[in-house]
């Protein structure tokens, strides 16, 4: 029963991995607290309801346009709401108010355009396979696999591209970036895009396997924060190890306790790292936090 | 309704307004204010006025739990260790079934005893009583900022480090601001508990924290109008709503729409709310 647990943790801690990946993205070079992201991630399983569904695409081709629509949102975003406030010179605390405000509003518009209630992919229940004791179903090797290949290729994009390069110059020091001829805005495009793909991506997969409502952006979101907490802040690696250490974690406590204090174990966690480690596990140490 | 929200709302402008510290922890402060008013009017059979003191003092001091670790932090960190609280709170309130009877809530929650048996029930003494609580909260908070306490708080939210330079100790200061405010949070939660006689654990969730927080930024903040202001339009708005003739299910999430539009506008275009006074940072 523990190794079967131990599997579904790395599983689940890879999707978590993945979305939080996207968040640091975001967050480590924009120091935008971008709350909406939540968003994104509720907002591409209801683009696929309605291609594979509704107008019956396949699946693939479904996923595919939920993605590019769940960019063009993450986009809209960005230069509407993000890049004035920015070239305000507001506060972060500003940039995030407005960002719970966005989340409000296209929770809500998805929750009157497609109801409250769950809604599922698939409708099959999904085949599995067998090694001794453990059982996994495709869908989570499917979820497994791609988050796993999504997360390589993009520490390999970072360590190896000129893009790469960049993000990790704007990570360290925006202004200084900008000064040697670097468009901000531009690297912002790419980040905000990327940010979206790992957010549709996650919520995609998430959502084929257990199904969605409106709010589950919210829950994942929080996992993702953690999981960045917990890796540290700075270094693209932390929230993948922060992502795997938080599956695995709440997967054990349901296995030692029960589902319910999943989310008790998970904000302990949190609180304790803000105490005594608040640059996380491979974060470098600032004089202000 | 409005006077309990305009207890809330007053009391979270002491945290946003006055220190700058956007807190999300706010709706479990105003849940451990209503579970320990059903405490002690149901299992130690107090009357108003030592159920008040008991929910004050106990709010203050499980605040103050949070209060200590999370305001050594700063920003995001902050709103990230209070948003954990809020989480907490709220699995404890509804996974400790022995307790607090978790998701079936608690029903029947006696009427308040002032002195003696006059027992205040109906809608009419509750106004009443709502009212002078509300009023109460505003003249003690219009008293705190313009006292030494007060202005204290706004050179530590305009500039710490001067503040500190000049002998303040800007922790210290914070933990007060945050206790007292917590304090009086915890009395919309006994007036909740005791109006409504039924309390779940639903009431006090995350929703109800940005909920919360976005009526203060609404109103506005650093002054006494602005939270009057966000609690009456946020408490006001929905009945328009029906008077508009919207049915129901269409009229609860476009009210969460019109909330998440005035916040980007103001955040956008008067930062300070629609009355308050004082500019986010």
């Amino acid at each position: 029963m523990f190794l079967q647990f131990m599997i579904n943790g790395i599983i689940i801690g890879s999707i978590y991995s993945l979305v939080s990946l996207g968040f640091a993205l975001v967050y480590n070079t924009t120091r935008i607290f971008h709350l909406a992201y939540a968003v994104l991630y509720m907002f591409c399983p209801y683009i696929i309801l309605t291609f594979y569904s509704n107008l019956g695409y396949p699946l693939i081709i479904a996923f595919i346009i939920a993605i590019i629509i769940t960019i063009l949102l993450s986009l809209i975003l960005e230069i509407i709401i993000y890049r004035p406030l920015s070239k305000k010179g507001s506060s972060d605390n500003i940039i995030m108010i407005s960002s719970i405000g966005i989340m409000i509003v296209v929770i809500n518009i998805v929750a009157m355009l497609y109801g409250n209630e769950t809604k599922i992919l698939n409708q099959n229940i999904s085949e599995t396979l067998t090694f001794g004791s453990i059982i996994i179903t495709y869908t989570q090797l499917a979820q497994f696999l791609i988050s796993s290949f999504l997360l390589v290729v993009f520490l390999m994009f970072l360590k190896f591209s000129k893009f790469g390069i960049k993000t990790r110059a704007m990570r360290d020091d925006t202004i200084l970036c900008s000064v040697f001829g670097s468009d901000i805005y531009k690297m912002r495009i790419a980040l905000f895009t990327l940010s979206a793909i790992f957010a549709a991506v996650g919520g995609g997969l998430v959502a084929y396997d257990v199904g969605m409502d409106p709010y589950v952006g919210m829950p994942m979101l929080l996992n993702a924060v953690v999981a960045l907490i917990i890796g540290g802040i700075g270094r693209f690696e932390a929230p993948i190890l922060g992502g795997f250490i938080i599956g695995i974690l709440q997967s054990l406590s349901v296995w030692a306790f029960s589902a319910r204090w999943q989310d008790a174990v998970t904000f302990t966690l949190l609180i304790l790292f803000l105490m005594f480690r608040p640059q996380g596990l491979l974060g470098e140490k600032r004089r202000t936090v | 309704m409005i006077n309990i929200y305009i207890i809330l709302t007053t009391s979270t402008n002491l945290l946003v307004g006055m220190t700058n510290l956007l807190s999300l922890g706010q709706a479990a402060l105003y849940g451990i204010g209503a579970y320990l008013a059903v405490l002690a009017l149901m299992a130690l059979h107090l009357s108003l006025l030592p159920t008040l003191i008991f929910v004050i003092l106990g709010t203050s001091l499980l605040s103050l739990l949070v209060a200590y670790p999370s305001l050594r932090l700063r920003g995001d960190y902050f709103v990230l260790a209070t948003l954990g609280f809020q989480l907490i709170v709220f699995t404890i309130l509804y996974n400790w079934v022995s307790v607090t009877k978790g998701p079936y809530g608690i029903p029947g929650i006696p009427s308040l005893v002032l002195f003696g048996d006059i027992i205040i029930s109906g809608i009419i003494p509750y106004l009443i009583l709502s009212s002078i609580f509300a009023i109460g909260v505003i003249i003690i908070f219009y008293k705190l900022i313009h006292s030494p306490f007060g202005r204290a708080l706004k050179a530590v939210r305009d500039d710490e480090l001067s503040a500190q330079a000049i002998g303040r100790n800007v922790t210290a200061l914070k933990i007060w601001a945050f206790v007292v405010s917590s304090g009086f949070i915890g009395i919309s939660g006994l007036l909740y508990a005791s109006y409504v006689s039924y309390i779940d654990p639903t009431s006090f969730n995350l929703d109800e924290a940005i909920f919360i927080l976005s009526a203060v930024i609404i109103g506005g903040t650093g002054n006494i109008k602005g939270p009057i202001v966000g609690a009456v339009f946020v408490v006001v708005l929905p009945e328009l709503l029906r008077f508009v003739g919207l049915p129901d299910s269409v009229a609860a999430n476009l009210r969460q729409i019109i909330y998440g539009l005035m916040i980007i506008i103001l955040m956008r275009l008067r930062p300070q709310g629609l009355a308050g006074e004082y500019a986010l940072k």
